[in-house]
């Protein structure tokens, strides 16, 4: 029995020994058969890093999703082989170190798409800006992270610093509450939105009520039970749509007659219908936009769930995808640098996100729009835009 | 490091039969081996360890596998401290990660612009440290009060909400002083000897001289009077009162020795991230700490660092890439037949019977529709290269609709192993070989298009198979519990 | 007032949901003395595969058969379900390790939870799936006490959870299975010299554990609403806190602690607020488990050397 165990230990650590060193030779091997094969140098990887597996795996699973498709597509369409590594950072900062060495350590990647979070861009920043890898992120909002601290950073999404303010002057002028219950996740986001809003209420003379919950809480009619009949709004600046829904169906089943107003978290018309709330966003409806037909086709047989958080993704990923794409035209191998450079120089007319794709110097989206959704029967109506 | 007795037997008390057991080795080249090591000495072996380490990270590493081993001595240290609580004295500490957030707030509030602003605190780290663990031993002290009246699984649920309580209060109370969900940033490094350290191989080394400094405290401690009074007060609180133990007091030391061991892990973290925000010290990482200590072997020190870097080197390095997680699932397979199956025949005979099923599965599906095996294994590899012709995966399988049938087949594969427990002698062998073989085929259709949730499929279906085959952990004693 | 009674009827709800699940672990913990971490996401498969019946009959907009004989269904195929999977695990997972030292099981119990939960994740993908109750069960069907609406489902929930730990509790007390259940908790050599089929009355326990937790699922997800992969994970941890507070080993116990929590985040959210609550029901729980060691129902145990 001993030896049986001895033996199998040291044909097991021979056989890993002798993978691990193949595998290098056989990977480049086949990376070159597989190259010349489809005869073009563009076979590079691109990393994802979301919240795959964890707590917030909903956000994740849909942001890989919509990642593979994009590459799917852009495969297909530009005739390169782009290949996706996956790094699941389960949203806490210190697994999001560990997988960014990974993408750093891994030569074949020339970009990575995320992270998800603000705090984890926050913790990898100066990771990524060290290995000249350039990262482009589908949802990290907050205000400081294109402040320069991080020069390979780029998003697609707008800042903190516009929904913020934009989604307060709107309940004040359009649904002159007397009071109003704002409720944060405990997220870093949440709470960066909310301390944006609560000053311009209050200097709007509205009374606050200042409520906060974890975003793992799935029943919240104790806290609905605390919205008093002179409260006639309650924000949500939530990431998770699904819990929003829900409630919504607790004021429901309570009878209480309230608007939500929602920020760009709870955009999600399979997730999020509470009739007569207001959802704001960074995008219009992708299902309105006819270029993007196709893709809403693909998402719907692909993902029948999505909102927010995957077309943003999705635009990410193109936008890696052609920038790999343009270099590989012009006859040279992609690496870090020139991916970046042209990442940087990207000039998309159109997008998934409904506008033109063209970033500033600090990493931020030109002309980053806002837009305010309204819900009737069930449908997002769009009512304003900025 | 004796050789434990094979199994316990109705009346032989497990110290008796130690000493009996003590004087027969097991035969052949591994009682050869054990005499040796045990010649050798405590701090010898320490020195063999040490040494070890210290050259890996002169092996030419990048800085993924850098990471991975600085993990791994940070959890390598964890593991060392919780083994104090619930190794030697017994005590179930479920809070334990509160011990190792508080090193890192406490290290952070101290080296950052985050108290006292604009300017901050910056202590240098040969002062912030010291305070920290101080700090820390404090906090264990107030964490183990409870344990004057309370034991076993109700202590471990007071300890559990100090734990919860740790990363509410961080995550909510006063965020202006405490971060938020923001978190803290813009930590200082550690300066060590004069200079700043900034690199993963110096956190290496400085995590390396900081493990061997706390094995050699803690080691000192066991072989002293503490370390008796902790065993005593483990196996049998209350005849230890009666010896006149102070049990009360020795349970407080194992809070507050446990909780400096934390603290200390948890200020070179926060130096090494530079931040630190409140989902660092989430329930997961308790129960990656609580898997490395008991995979590794409850109650040994050894134990507790070779289960930390096994459990960091296979969970976090091999399994995130699918090739390595491949050799790992492929590997383990292979080591529970080869030692599970008697005698050779049986082994050899279950390995070729799969060996042609497959092959003649695989001409099977091509002959009735071409497609069904269009794709390839996923992974890349000599592996992969070999199991081409072998195993039936579908074309269209990598892309970003799951197959209903590929999740179909994972599922009846769950039943056949739950079948394979159940029925026994010949049927058992012959469900092996389809069993086997279609176990091939998800992990290349299914599960290697999804290596970050395979990851952890296959983290969980390790930690029960080892602990299924070897409940004492890789080098625990096997004890006899008298309840 | 009116606000005490919304309260107190949410926390009743949720108390009876958290006790129901914090029966199995005190069952499988007085028989065995093994903390099933696993248990949560047996409850999450509960309620995967009410979601899956609701599917199966049209989706909850286009039922194909009438209300009741749903909910018969989805109880039935959820318990039924969760039973034979609690057994499984069982028979899979923690029979090898019967005479190993407790902590051993801890870790399979958490491996076992980590397949469950990314298996779930793996088959069924992270998004939340909806039960939408209230298209099949209107909010209309209301009963209204004191001008407190109190909704149908969750007056459902309270009964039915109460019937079904009196149901435990006669079964524990008054029949066959129970008393061997009983003895085995005791003295298991023992019960195996006396003639009791140790192994059945262990795989009978798992069953009726997992099966209430199954019960547990489908009805979160009628009150609740939304469900995913990761539910158990909480609700576990909170059942299990349940179980330990009233007392493990103990039927009422449980009960007793599952309520004990259920009203207090209700009525700590409400009256102090939301921010602190899980701060402030720590701190009652820890003064509850410093009064009463044994937690609320427990049995002192009498220390031997």
């Amino acid at each position: 029995m001993k030896v049986r165990i001895t033996i199998a230990a040291i044909g097991l650590t021979a056989l890993v020994a002798a993978g691990c060193g193949s595998s290098s030779s056989t990977t480049t091997s086949s990376g070159t058969a597989a190259s010349a094969s489809t005869s073009n140098k563009c076979s590079v990887s691109v990393g994802v890093e979301a919240p795959i597996t964890g707590p917030v795996a909903v956000l994740g699973d849909e942001q890989l999703a919509f990642a593979k498709l994009a590459v799917q597509d852009d495969n297909k369409a530009n005739g390169t082989n782009i290949t996706l590594v996956q790094g699941d950072t389960q949203l806490t900062p210190s697994i999001a170190t560990t997988v960014t060495q990974q993408m750093i350590s891994n030569s074949k990647v020339v970009a990575v798409v995320g992270p998800a979070g603000s705090q984890e861009v926050e913790a990898v920043g100066p990771l990524f800006g060290r290995a000249g890898l350039p990262f482009i992120s589908g949802s990290a909002t907050k205000t400081t992270l294109t402040n320069g601290s991080n020069p390979t950073f780029l998003r697609v999404v707008s800042r903190d610093s516009v929904q913020g303010p934009e989604d307060a002057n709107f309940v004040i002028k359009t649904l002159h509450p007397k009071a109003l219950m704002i409720v944060d996740d405990q997220e870093a986001y949440s709470t960066g939105l909310v301390d944006s809003m609560v000053p311009i209420f209050k200097s709007a003379g509205i009374s606050v009520d200042h409520e906060s919950v974890s975003q793992k809480v799935t029943d919240f009619s104790s806290l609905v039970a605390k919205v008093t009949p002179q409260m006639t709004v309650v924000v949500l600046p939530w990431q998770v749509a699904a819990n929003a829904q829900q409630f919504g169906k607790n004021l429901a089943s309570q009878g209480k007659k309230v608007t939500i107003v929602g920020t760009d978290g709870l955009y999600s018309p399979s997730s999020f219908t509470i009739n007569g709330s207001y959802v704001s966003s960074f995008g219009p409806d992708i299902t309105a936009i006819p270029s993007s037909a196709q893709l809403v086709t693909e998402a719907k047989a692909a993902y029948p769930k999505f909102g927010t958080f995957g077309p943003p993704v999705y635009a990410a990923t193109h936008v890696v995808d052609q920038a790999i794409a343009s270099v590989c035209k012009s006859g040279q191998t992609p690496t870090r640098s020139n991916v970046l450079a042209a990442i940087k120089s990207t000039r998309e007319a159109t997008s998934v996100l409904g506008q033109p794709i063209v970033f500033d110097s600090h990493g931020d989206l030109i002309g980053a729009k806002w837009f305010l959704f309204h819900i009737t029967n069930g449908k997002y109506t769009l009512v304003t835009s900025k | 490091m004796a050789v434990e007795p094979q199994d316990p037997s109705i009346g032989v008390d497990e110290w008796v039969a130690r000493q009996a057991a003590r004087r027969e080795y097991a035969p052949g080249l591994r009682g050869q081996a054990q005499r040796q090591l045990e010649r050798v000495g405590w701090w010898p072996r320490l020195a063999i360890a040490a040494a070890i380490g210290a050259i890996i990270p002169q092996l030419g590493l990048n800085g993924f596998q850098l990471q991975i081993g600085i993990n791994a001595l940070l959890l390598a240290i964890l593991a060392v401290g919780l083994n104090i609580s619930v190794g030697w004295a017994g005590l179930l500490d479920l809070g334990y990660i509160a011990f190792y957030g508080f090193g890192a707030y406490g290290f952070a509030l101290l080296s950052s612009n985050q108290l006292n602003q604009p300017h901050g605190i910056h202590l240098p780290a040969y002062a912030s440290i010291p305070i920290v663990m101080v700090g820390a031993a404090a906090l264990g002290v107030l964490v183990g009060l409870p344990s004057r009246r309370l034991i076993g699984d109700y202590l471990a649920i007071v300890t559990l909400f100090f734990g919860e309580a740790f990363v509410e209060f961080v995550n909510n109370v006063a965020p202006t002083k405490l971060g938020g969900p923001n978190g803290i940033f813009a930590i200082d490094p550690v300066q060590a000897f004069g200079k700043q350290i900034t690199t993963n191989q110096g956190y290496f080394y400085l995590l390396l001289v900081l493990l061997v400094l706390t094995i050699i405290v803690l080691h000192l401690l066991d072989t002293a009077r503490t370390g008796r009074a902790w065993r005593s007060v483990r196996e049998d609180p209350l005849a230890a009162s009666m010896m006149t133990v102070p049990v009360f007091r020795v349970k407080l030391m194992a809070f507050a020795f446990g909780a400096m061991v934390a603290a200390l892990a948890g200020t070179v973290f926060a130096a090494q991230q530079t931040s630190v925000f409140p989902t660092d010290f989430e329930t997961e990482m308790l129960i990656l700490i609580y898997a490395a200590l008991i995979l590794g072997g409850v109650g040994s020190i050894a134990g507790a660092v070779l289960g930390a870097v096994l459990i960091e080197v296979v969970y976090e390095g091999f399994l995130r890439s699918p090739t390595e997680a491949g050799y790992i699932f492929y590997g383990v397979i292979l080591l529970t037949l080869f030692v599970k199956l008697r005698p050779w025949r049986r082994l050899a005979l279950v390995l070729g019977a799969t060996v042609a099923l497959g092959f003649a599965m695989h001409a099977i599906v091509k002959a009735i529709s071409a497609s069904a095996v269009a794709g390839g294994p996923q992974s890349s590899g000599w592996i992969a290269d070999a199991l081409r012709g072998w195993v039936i995966v579908p074309a269209n399988n990598a892309h970003v609709v799951p197959t209903q049938p590929g999740n179909i087949a994972f599922v009846v594969l769950i039943c056949l192993l739950i079948a394979l427990v159940q029925v026994k002698g010949r049927w058992r062998t012959i469900l092996l070989v389809p069993t086997l073989y279609l176990a091939a085929c998800v992990w290349e259709w299914r599960l290697v298009a999804e290596p970050s949730v395979t990851r952890l499929i296959l983290i969980g279906a390790i930690l029960i198979v080892t602990m299924n085959a070897r409940p004492q952990g890789l080098l625990g004693k096997r004890r006899v519990e008298i309840v | 007032m009116r606000f005490f009674f919304q309260e107190l009827v949410n926390g009743l709800t949720t108390g009876s949901l958290y006790a129901l699940i914090a029966l199995g672990y005190t069952m499988v913990y007085g028989i065995l003395k093994l903390l099933n971490f696993a248990h949560g996401d047996v409850f999450m498969i509960g309620a995967f595969i009410g979601y899956f019946v609701i599917q199966w009959f049209g989706g909850s907009s286009a039922l194909t058969i009438p209300v009741p004989l749903l909910l018969l269904i989805m109880f039935v195929l959820a318990s039924g379900g969760c039973g034979a999977l609690g057994v499984a695990i069982e028979r899979f997972a923690y029979r090898p390790l019967r005479d190993a030292p407790r902590i051993a099981p801890l870790i399979t119990a958490l491996g076992v939870s980590f397949f469950l939960e990314n298996a779930a994740l793996l088959l069924w993908g992270g998004s939340y799936r909806e039960y939408n109750t209230s298209n099949f069960i209107p909010f209309s069907t209301s009963v209204h006490i004191g001008g407190v609406n109190i909704y149908i489902v969750q007056i459902l929930v309270i009964v039915l959870s109460v019937i079904l730990m009196i149901g435990l509790r006669l079964l524990v007390d008054r029949t066959q299975l129970g008393r061997q259940m009983r003895a085995v908790a005791a003295d298991r050599e023992a019960a195996e010299m006396l003639g009791i089929n140790v192994n059945f009355t262990i795989s009978a326990t798992f069953f009726i554990g997992s099966a209430l937790a199954g019960a547990a699922g489908v009805m979160w997800g009628l009150v609740f609403n939304s469900i995913w992969t990761y539910m158990g994970f909480v609700a576990g941890l909170k059942a299990f806190t349940a179980a330990v507070v009233g007392g493990i080993g103990s039927i009422s116990g449980a009960v007793l602690g599952g309520l004990l929590i259920g009203l207090a985040e209700s009525f700590i959210t409400g009256y102090i607020s939301s921010t602190y609550t899980n701060l402030i029901v720590f701190g009652i729980l820890i003064a509850v488990m410093l009064l009463r060691p044994s937690g609320l129902l427990g049995r002192v145990a009498l220390q031997k050397v």
